[in-house]
């Protein structure tokens, strides 16, 4: 990355203008690919957020059919953190789920993603299957699985066959079956002295089984298209160096996806804490109905403070997890 | 297998161009012993068996909700009635399948949704690229924050702005330089008012900025901004992925005289193929069984689009008859019905991503250096 190239092209001295370096060159390249995404941050996205951000400090009175907005402070805010006390403890609720859930879903897709990126019989008919929870997860069809719930009742039994472990009408069975299924384990498993908190850990994430693999879907394409990029040669090379499969995934899987891991740890983040079934999010869209008088300002307030702390949560991962990233590039 | 090499192979001579070599071939039961009874072959069909075992088993958690659905929705109608029945239809009819794609018009809904899925997946697969890469391989001032500003989009749901998304796109606007030439602009002092409310240089109906309400402009121009759902995670993703390609590559494509955008379709573009595929996917699929944007940019008349296949207020006119007669079935006929929209409607997804799957496949060398 010499300046040369550059300053070998388009001389001409008689303008006396300064030709660009070939560093200069590149960084206006750089704008100019992402002009459409900053178009878009400017006259659209700006817009929406200021709008919404007023919302939150703003009364809003509409009279004669014109609109005034009246600043009014932070009092929505202090009304959201002290008024409802149901708001703080969620969020940490919120959290916690999430250090569970990050790790669970992580290592579950990845898991996933290398035996379907292995060849077998059958291969395609199982990455379908192991689609579907995209299709599932959100829009029209999250609203079919989940509108058994409602027409359960009588003699049906939809709410149980259609919505699997999250159902509504055999949540207490469910909730038996896997708190029995955990029993189970940690009594198996807790004699083996791997320590209470790991067993504890394995043995709930079994019982959760079924949410951590309805909600992998995303991250297990993700790592199968990560994987595909990895060059062949590389493992060509590590077996004739007489390397084992389990080397070979720490030192040259491992690595090659690492950037992967990093988008799905911030995607789950991101994804968990803003899905509609989050009791953040579900508090929040409470409370947007409600009837009492600037609950729709208080809501905003939640939304951006809620918002805070995902992105304070999304940053403090990021930087873990950049520290191991491995990019297949000099620097 | 050593001593068998000791013993020489007998030749004998044939004719005078052709010789034949017999020799002594560890015999049969000799040879498959050393091929299955290895500690290498065991392992392997033990792994072969656990991964069997796995796949199925989650297969099966992600099936059994669709094994309802199925079921339900091939049911002959006689069978809700009946208490006995529960899962397993005692009779098949395909009948709500019929009326879904008679009443609802099916396929013009299937191709009316195919061309906006289409569009939308193309255009946002090809903006996040070109966002994924410029913040990837440039090194400008503010790429960072750039970057944080995509993390920003992803990070806040849209749910919660959704009455500010519709204003916005009900009054698109920029800077208030259209409703400003539409005379729309008020100050709130009488006499400049008075001058600015002459300003006809744009019609009427410009004043307060444009509608693009209706239309499917909102949608395209969110796509083509990289600002459509999730779209923060696909510039995040290639951008994690661009950043993994070597720099050798582009700079030999600059030293044979391309340019940044012909080096990024012609070099970059073609090896990531994989990831651009992944991201049509995620964004085709998200974008045909949305129904978040399209209720709120189509408020009432709306087009015929996968959305609002399953939401059936009413019962398709050909099983009006039938649903009366049993209707009191607890609302699990109507549920029926729903249960086959919905399949109807993710079917071609499934397709689809059989289709796109098979380039879904490891062998592209992405490095293209050698030493």
């Amino acid at each position: 990355m010499t300046n040369q190239v550059g300053a070998v092209t388009n001389v001409k001295p008689a303008k006396k203008k300064k030709i660009p370096s070939l560093d200069r060159k590149k960084s206006r390249a750089g704008w100019l690919f992402v002009l459409p995404f900053l178009i878009g941050l400017v006259f659209i996205y700006f817009p929406i957020i200021w709008e919404s951000i007023s919302y939150s400090v703003c009364n809003y009175t509409i009279s004669n059919g014109i609109v005034t907005k009246e600043f009014v402070g932070f009092q929505y805010y202090t009304k959201a953190i002290t008024g409802d006390a149901a708001f703080a403890k969620s969020l940490l609720t919120g959290l916690k789920e999430m250090a569970f859930d990050i790790p669970a879903i992580l290592i579950f897709s990845l898991f996933i993603a290398v035996i379907l990126n292995q060849k077998m019989v059958g291969r395609a008919a199982f990455r379908a299957i192991f689609f579907l929870p995209v299709v599932v997860s959100t829009g029209i069809m999250e609203s079919v699985m989940s509108s058994s719930y409602g027409a359960s009742g009588g003699s049906m039994d939809l709410g149980m066959e259609g919505a699997g472990a999250e159902g509504g009408g055999d949540a207490e069975v469910q909730v038996q079956t896997s708190t029995a299924v955990e029993g189970l384990l940690i009594s198996i498993f807790g004699g083996l002295g791997f320590g209470t908190g790991l067993v504890t850990y394995i043995s709930s994430a079994v019982a959760s089984i079924s949410g951590i693999i309805n909600r992998s879907g995303v991250q297990i394409l993700i790592f199968l298209a990560a994987l595909q990029s990895i060059s062949p040669a590389i493992y060509e090379s590590c077996q004739i160096d007489g390397a084992t499969s389990w080397e070979t995934f720490w030192k040259i899987t491992f690595p090659m996806v690492s950037p992967m891991i990093l988008v799905n740890a911030v995607y789950t983040i991101i994804d968990s804490f803003t899905t509609d079934s989050n009791s953040v999010m579900m508090l929040i869209n409470d409370t947007y109905m409600g009837v009492q008088e600037g609950s729709k300002n208080i809501s905003a307030a939640m939304g951006w403070m809620y918002f805070l702390v995902v992105l304070a949560v999304v940053g403090v991962i990021a930087a873990i997890f950049s520290a191991y990233v491995f990019y297949q590039r000099r620097d | 297998m050593t001593q068998n090499m000791d013993k020489k192979p007998t030749v004998m001579r044939e004719s005078k161009n052709k010789i034949r070599v017999d020799f002594e071939r560890t015999s049969l039961k000799e040879r498959l012993k050393t091929k299955y009874l290895s500690a290498y072959f065991a392992k392997n069909v033990l792994w072969y068996i656990f991964r069997l075992f796995l796949l199925i088993g989650v297969a099966f958690v992600i099936l059994k909700p669709f094994y309802t659905m199925v079921m339900r929705s091939f049911m002959a109608p006689e069978n809700f009635v009946d208490v006995t029945v529960v899962n397993v239809p005692r009779a098949f009819s395909a009948i709500i399948y019929k009326a879904i794609i008679v009443d609802l018009e099916y396929f013009k809904v299937f191709f009316l949704t195919l061309a906006l899925s289409l569009g939308c997946a193309l255009l946002q697969t090809f903006a996040c690229a070109l966002i994924g890469y410029g913040v990837a391989k440039f090194k400008f001032r503010g790429a960072k924050i750039v970057f944080l500003l995509v993390i920003i989009t992803l990070a806040i749901p849209h749910g919660t702005m959704q009455s500010a998304i519709f204003y916005r796109f009900q009054h698109l606007d920029i800077f208030g330089i259209f409703n400003f030439l539409a005379g729309g602009a008020r100050t709130g002092i009488e006499g400049i008012d008075a001058i600015l409310s002459k300003i006809k240089i744009l019609p009427e109906s410009f004043v307060g900025g444009i509608s693009t309400i209706r239309s499917v402009v909102p949608i395209l121009l969110m796509s083509i901004t990289g600002l459509a759902f999730k779209n923060g995670l696909y510039i995040f993703l290639l951008r994690q992925f661009f950043r993994g390609v070597p720099d050798e590559l582009e700079e030999s494509a600059y030293l044979d005289g391309a340019n940044t955008f012909r080096t990024f379709v012609q070099v970059i573009l073609p090896l990531s193929i994989p990831m651009l595929i992944t991201v049509f996917l995620f964004a085709f699929c998200w974008q045909w069984t949305d129904d978040f944007y399209i209720p709120l940019f189509f408020t009432g008349n709306a087009p015929a689009l996968m959305t609002y296949l399953p939401a059936v207020d009413q019962i398709p006119i050909t099983l009006a008859t039938i649903y009366t007669q049993v209707t009191h079935s607890d609302g699990g006929y109507k549920q029926a019905i729903v249960y086959g929209c919905g399949l109807m409607a993710c079917t071609p997804l499934i397709i689809l991503y059989l289709f796109c799957q098979r380039y879904l496949v490891q062998g592209i060398e992405r490095s293209g250096i050698v030493g």
